[in-house]
């Protein structure tokens, strides 16, 4: 009779049905068979393999308490011993695309093979994405079925421990690991036939994707503080209250630049954060907390700082794709270049 | 964002939470945040408590700027400001 195999699933708070943004920072739990979200998943299953518990913590909790978190995650898997372990899917959350990928580690650490899924831009894809097996998956959740599915195909490949075929063939992220193989047709002949593609501008496909964070070279650092003009930006989608410009929650494929000449703190009848991808209450009560004005003007008032760029700059941080995130620096940058700003304080949500 | 203002010569300290993540996409001079609904400071702790926590981030942003670096570097308030800024 065919063995039905052991799997231990994690998701966020969300997807445990437990909350939103406002138990973010619910700490890791474990709740016998399929929770949430993870009932899909069973069904995806089928009866080849059981979710035997659901391990859940909150966005912020697995990213912040990490020592806690990864050290509560591993009790989890010790105890239910799985045969694997399938983390998210996270689509396009980066604090639960993160704590994926912590997961996957700590699965891997012990020995059971994990999988995860999510939007390929998430920054979860981009820690040990060497070690993490990912399953590509939609920007949104209205791609849960099919990432569901994937996950579940792969999670019984690796629970039978077999040999999974290429990322192309099985559908999963490239990990940049090289295997030893033999092609039907020799290298010379593939380059050339990728060179004359790419000549006449048809479509062809690389055998080696280059896809790494730009590396930038680090600006000079500036003087003595006294001299400098200092600006305060941020992505925590701060914004006069009302929002008059409409920036959007996040994703934000736009920015806006504020006055502050004459204030001397962030006063919450004033501002507020429209960000969608973190709970604003306690920023709310004081945007100090995301542009710490009180503290700058203090400083500057004491001459430590030699002023201060009499606007901040602004945008939604939540899911904007690295393309849309470096045309905004730059055009941010040239504000401040032409306001002779020599330093910058970014404080990222 | 903070590396496209690196690039027009701007050193930028990108002050977050998510530490680590900020060091694997490339920023050069991180900044050890708080918690993300609270990256500067810490309203649990009292007023004064909660000042200086800020004053020890802003204090350690200002060395990041100040400081040479080759690449991606962290800069975390509990190790680096010791009483420096009150």
């Amino acid at each position: 009779m065919p063995q039905t195999y052991k799997v231990v699933s994690f998701v966020n708070q969300f997807f445990a049905g437990v909350g939103g943004e406002e138990r973010a920072n619910h700490s890791v739990q474990v709740k016998p068979g399929a929770l949430g979200s993870a009932r899909g998943l069973q069904q995806h299953l089928g009866s080849a393999a059981t979710i035997v518990a659901t391990v859940y913590g909150g966005d912020n909790f697995m990213n912040e308490e990490k020592e806690e978190a990864s050290a509560a995650v591993a009790a989890a898997l010790k105890a239910y011993k799985p045969d694997v372990v399938i983390a998210g899917p996270a689509f396009n959350a980066g604090r639960y695309g993160l704590a994926c990928a912590e997961v996957c580690r700590i699965a891997r650490e012990m020995g059971i093979p994990a999988v995860t899924a999510m939007f390929p831009e998430n920054p979860g894809a981009l820690t040990y994405r060497k070690e993490t097996l990912v399953v590509p998956s939609t920007e949104s959740p209205t791609g849960m079925p099919a990432a569901q599915r994937a996950l579940a195909r792969l999670a019984l490949k690796l629970a039978r421990k077999e040999e999974l075929g290429s990322a192309e063939a099985e559908g999963y992220l490239p990990r940049g690991a090289r295997k030893i193989g033999l092609r039907e047709v020799p290298a010379a002949e593939r380059a050339v036939s990728m060179l004359l593609k790419k000549m006449a501008g048809t479509p062809f496909a690389t055998e080696l994707p280059i896809e790494m964070p730009e590396v930038v070279v680090p600006a000079k650092p500036t003087g003595a503080m006294s001299k400098v003009k200092l600006a305060l930006v941020t992505s925590g989608g701060l914004v006069p209250k009302g929002n008059p410009d409409r920036l959007p929650g996040g994703p934000a494929n736009v920015w806006f630049s504020y006055p502050i000449g004459g204030l001397t703190s962030m006063t919450p009848d004033r501002w507020e954060s429209i960000h969608v991808g973190f709970y604003t209450n306690i920023v709310n009560q004081n945007p100090n907390y995301v542009i710490p004005l009180n503290l700058v003007r203090e400083l500057e008032d004491r001459g430590v700082i030699g002023g201060v760029y009499d606007r901040y700059l602004t945008t939604s941080g939540r899911g904007t794709p690295v393309g849309v995130a470096k045309r905004i620096g730059a055009e941010m940058a040239a504000e401040l270049k032409a306001n002779n700003v020599d330093a910058c304080l970014l404080v990222a949500t | 964002m903070a590396k496209e203002i690196e690039k027009a010569g701007i050193p930028v300290a990108l002050i977050s939470a998510l530490y680590s993540l900020a060091l694997t996409t490339g920023s050069s001079r991180v900044v050890r945040g708080t918690r993300i609904e609270h990256v500067c400071g810490n309203p649990r702790l009292s007023p004064e408590k909660d000042r200086e926590l800020g004053m020890r981030i802003i204090g350690t942003a200002f060395k990041a700027l100040q400081t040479e670096v080759t690449g991606p570097t962290l800069f975390d308030p509990e190790v680096e400001m010791l009483g420096v800024l009150a």
